[in-house]
């Protein structure tokens, strides 16, 4: 895992001060989805190989949620972004 | 405003002032205060307006402001505040902030000496160089595993805060890290 992560407010800091979520669910099904899909949204992981969204959250910075973007082949971290700007893209 | 008065102690050793002749020097900052104030969320909510404001409201404070988080400041000052003169602070801030007297909470700890960055690179993770952390740049951050707030107040000199129940800790962890230039053969 690359030791460093570009917090969009904190700048560069080092993985230890970081939660780990898991990954960006799909946008929540409405309230009246079949089971399947309630199973699926609450349940069911993808376990991609490569590019893959992921929660963290900084937790000993500015304890704030950011997604970001992270290779699991290479552990290359891309964008990271604070995870309030999902919801102006209307994805949360 | 609390409806009874707080009785702060200092949570750190009574002789805490012991190693003052030492080449890196760890004390206790005894008096002041530490107000966390929150922004709602809004634009107008930054720290050059907040600057502004407490400014025009408690002049005798100073507005010096370190940001933990996007919208959130810690207001540290040298002077004691009396819960009094808090409750009239918060009276006076707008509502687009929310205001709360951390002085209980939050324990400062000023750290000094010409090695100093190297006694905190033994627990910070973060770049504390001239360039990159100038004097006045602070940052939430972890010493170990115990999140705090570095500042830097000078070129050698840095104040630490951190949350009162892990003070003891961090302070007696950073005796740990200042040892071997503070052992008796140290030149």
């Amino acid at each position: 895992m690359s030791s460093l992560v570009k917090c969009p407010h904190c700048g560069l800091r080092p993985r230890e001060e970081f939660t780990i979520r898991g990954e960006v669910a799909t946008p929540r099904p409405h309230a009246g989805a079949d089971e399947g899909t309630w199973f699926d949204h609450v349940y069911l992981r993808d376990n991609p190989r490569g590019q893959h969204r992921e929660y963290w959250h900084h937790s000993g910075g500015c304890r704030r949620w950011l997604v970001l973007d992270r290779n699991t082949v290479t552990h290359e971290t891309g964008d990271v972004v604070d995870a309030s700007t999902l919801k102006t893209e209307g994805q949360a | 405003m609390r409806d009874f008065l707080l009785n702060n102690v200092s949570p750190f050793p009574a002789k805490a002032d012991a190693n003052g002749h030492a080449a890196v020097h760890i004390a206790p900052i005894a008096t002041g205060f530490v107000t966390h104030v929150l922004g709602k969320g809004n634009a107008k909510a930054d720290a050059a307006h907040l600057t502004k404001l407490i400014s025009d409201i408690a002049p005798e404070l100073g507005a010096t402001l370190r940001s933990p988080s996007p919208g959130q400041w810690f207001w540290v000052g040298d002077c004691d505040v009396s819960q009094g003169r808090f409750a009239e602070i918060s009276g006076q801030i707008p509502g687009e902030y929310a205001i709360s007297d951390q002085t209980h909470g939050r324990v400062r700890i000023m750290i000094s000496g010409p090695q100093v960055r190297d006694v905190l690179a033994k627990g910070a993770m973060i770049d504390l160089a001239d360039g990159v952390f100038v004097v006045g740049a602070s940052a939430m951050t972890q010493i170990g595993h115990i999140g705090a707030m570095i500042t830097r107040t000078d070129d050698d000199c840095f104040e630490i805060m951190v949350l009162r129940s892990f003070a003891v800790s961090l302070w007696h962890e950073l005796h740990q890290m200042a040892a071997e230039f503070n052992g008796p053969h140290a030149g």
